[in-house]
C-alpha cells in the first residue's frame, strides 16, 4: 500500500499503480500471472478525476487484456472490492486477482468531497441536511444515555486508535493525542468532537489473491441495511453489521472467541463500540467499559485497530477495506515490530460499512 | 421504466405526512413505493401528530446550504421513527413534539416547511 496521507502529489491512476507493484512485489508474482483486476473506488468521477479507473489502471500497470472492472460501495468499497476478487478466485473464473483500492480526497474542496459523502442519504434525510456526523451525533446520545456511560469512553477509543498508529509508517496520523485532547477539540454533532471523526484521506492498498499458500481468506460476507438510519427500530441497532458478522462465522470452525486481532470500522468512535457489540465480541452496553478498562488496546483480550483505524490510519473510502485487511496480513504473519506487533496472533476479523451502516462486509483470515 | 410523475408525486409529500399500507396497516416514514412489510402498493398519506423525542444533537459542521449550527432530532410517531430538524426551542429527551412553523430547512428552497416544536 501508499502511506496515507493529507494530500498525495501522485495521480489516482499513480497511487493505484504504485500500491499494485508493492502487492505483487511482496507476493512475488508478476504481472504476466494477473488474470483478473478488481478496483475499489468511490469518488473519482464525483470530484472530477480519473473516470474508467478500471481500464485506466490496466494499462498503466501494463496488464491489457485481463478482465478489470470497479466496484463502488461508499465507504466499504474497499472491503467490497475484495468480496468480488475471492468470488472471482473462489469460483476458478480467475488464477490470480489484483485487488486495489484508491481514494485521492484532497482534490476536492472540503464542500464538494462533503456533498459527494450526504448524498449517500435518504432524500427524506437530505432535504432535512442531514450528514454523517449527525447520525454518529444521535447514536452517542442514546449510546451514552442508554448504558450511562461516561464521555471519555467515546474519547477513549481515539486515544488508543491513535497511539496504535505511533509505530505505523502508513498512518497518516502517527501521533498520540490524550483524552483531553478529544473532549476540548470542535464540536462537530454533539456529543462527537472533532477527534471522533476519522479524517479525510488520499492513499492505495492492494492485494493479491490466488490459491497459494499463505494467510487465507476462511470467509467474507456482506448484508445491507435500511438506507434510511431512522428506519431502523433501535438506534443503535446495526442490522446490517449484525448480519454481515454472523455470515462470517456461518458454517466456519471458529467463534467470536478465536478472533485475535480485529479492525474495526471506526468512522466515529461511537461505531467502533457499536460493531464491537452488534457483531458479538461484547455484550449490547459494555463495549466501552471493555475499552476503558484497556481490553481493546494492543496489549488487550481482543485488540482492536493495532494499524490506527480510520481515526488514525486515515479513511481513503476506496482504499480503506483493503488496509484493513493488509493490516491482519502484517499481524498474521508476525512481520511486525514488537512494539506494533499482536503476538501469536492466528485469526483476524476486519469490518467494512458503508454509510453508517447502510452496507456491511466482513472477513475472516487465518495465518 | 419509472413514470417521472410518480417522482414527483413521492417528492411532494409533506414533511409532516408518513405512509400506511392498505393492505397489512404498516407504517413508515421513508419513502418506498412498496410496503416494507407486505410488499403491497397500495399505499396512502396520512399527517403525524405527536411524537416523542428520542435524542437530538446539534451539527455544527454542515452543508452549505443547510443552517449552522443545525439542530436535529430523532422522534418516535408511533411505529414511525425519523430524524428532523429541531426549531430553536429548548427540548429534553422524551418531551413530545410535532411539527409546526414555516421555515426553508435548505437555504433557497421555495417551500416553507415545518420543523419539529416541542409541545407545551
Ligand atoms: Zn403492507
Amino acid at each position: 500500500m501508499t502511506p496515507f496521507e493529507n494530500a498525495s502529489d501522485r495521480s489516482v491512476v499513480d497511487l493505484a499503480g504504485v500500491a499494485a507493484e508493492r502487492a505483487l512485489e511482496d507476493g512475488d508474482y508478476s504481472r504476466a500471472e494477473i488474470t483478473s483486476v478488481h478496483v475499489g473506488n468511490a469518488l473519482s468521477e464525483g470530484l472530477g478525476t480519473q473516470a474508467g479507473l478500471a481500464n485506466a489502471l490496466s494499462s498503466a500497470l501494463g496488464v491489457e487484456g485481463v478482465r478489470s472492472d470497479r466496484i463502488e460501495n461508499t465507504s466499504a468499497t474497499g472491503a467490497s472490492a475484495v468480496h468480488r476478487g475471492v468470488e472471482a478466485v473462489a469460483s476458478g473464473q480467475s488464477d490470480v486477482a489484483l485487488v486495489v483500492g484508491v481514494e485521492k480526497m484532497s482534490v476536492g474542496e472540503t464542500a464538494d468531497v462533503t456533498d459527494s459523502i450526504r448524498q449517500l442519504v435518504h432524500p427524506r434525510e437530505y432535504e432535512q441536511g442531514l450528514t454523517l456526523p449527525s447520525f454518529a451525533g444521535l447514536a452517542a446520545n442514546v449510546y451514552l444515555d442508554r448504558y450511562d456511560a461516561p464521555h471519555d469512553a467515546l474519547a477513549a477509543v481515539a486515544e488508543k486508535n491513535h497511539r496504535n498508529a505511533v509505530d505505523n509508517p502508513v498512518a497518516q496520523f502517527q501521533k498520540r493525542i490524550s483524552v483531553d485532547d478529544v473532549l476540548e477539540s470542535p464540536v462537530i454533532a454533539d456529543p462527537l468532537r472533532l477527534y471522533d471523526c476519522c479524517p479525510m484521506t488520499d492513499g492505495a492498498a492492494a492485494l493479491v489473491l490466488s490459491r497459494e499458500e499463505g494467510v487465507q481468506v476462511t470467509s467474507i460476507a456482506s448484508a445491507t441495511g435500511t438506507h434510511a438510519v431512522a428506519a431502523r427500530p433501535d438506534p443503535l441497532a446495526i442490522e446490517s453489521v449484525r448480519l454481515a458478522g454472523e455470515r462470517t462465522f456461518d458454517g466456519v470452525d471458529l467463534e467470536r472467541d478465536d478472533v485475535d486481532v480485529a479492525c474495526i470500522h471506526d468512522a466515529f468512535t461511537v461505531l467502533e463500540l457499536l460493531e464491537l457489540e452488534e457483531l458479538g465480541f461484547y455484550d449490547a452496553g459494555t463495549a466501552w467499559e471493555a475499552t476503558l478498562d484497556g481490553k481493546t488496546r494492543l496489549d488487550g483480550e481482543l485488540p482492536v485497530n493495532p494499524g490506527g483505524g480510520l481515526k488514525a490510519r486515515g479513511h481513503p473510502l476506496g482504499a480503506t477495506g483493503i488496509s484493513q485487511l493488509i493490516e491482519l496480513v502484517w499481524q498474521l504473519r508476525g512481520d511486525l515490530p514488537d512494539q506494533r506487533r499482536v503476538p501469536d496472533a492466528e485469526v483476524g476479523f476486519a469490518i467494512n460499512v458503508a454509510g453508517f451502516g447502510n452496507n456491511s462486509v466482513c472477513t475472516l483470515l487465518e495465518s | 421504466m419509472t413514470d417521472s410523475n410518480d417522482t414527483a408525486e413521492f417528492d411532494s409529500i409533506p414533511v409532516d405526512h408518513a405512509f400506511v399500507c392498505a393492505d397489512c396497516g404498516h407504517r413508515w416514514y421513508y419513502t418506498r413505493r412498496r410496503c416494507p412489510d407486505c410488499g403491497g402498493t397500495d399505499v396512502s398519506t396520512y399527517e403525524l401528530a405527536v411524537g416523542e423525542l428520542i435524542a437530538w444533537t446539534e451539527n455544527r459542521v454542515t452543508p452549505a446550504d443547510i443552517r449552522s449550527p443545525n439542530r436535529l432530532g430523532l422522534a418516535r410517531f408511533g411505529e414511525v421513527q425519523l430524524i428532523a430538524q429541531l426549531s430553536d426551542d429548548e427540548v429534553s429527551v422524551g418531551d413530545q413534539v410535532a411539527f409546526e412553523g414555516a421555515y426553508h430547512l435548505r437555504h433557497g428552497s421555495e417551500t416553507p416547511k415545518p420543523r419539529l416544536t416541542p409541545l407545551e
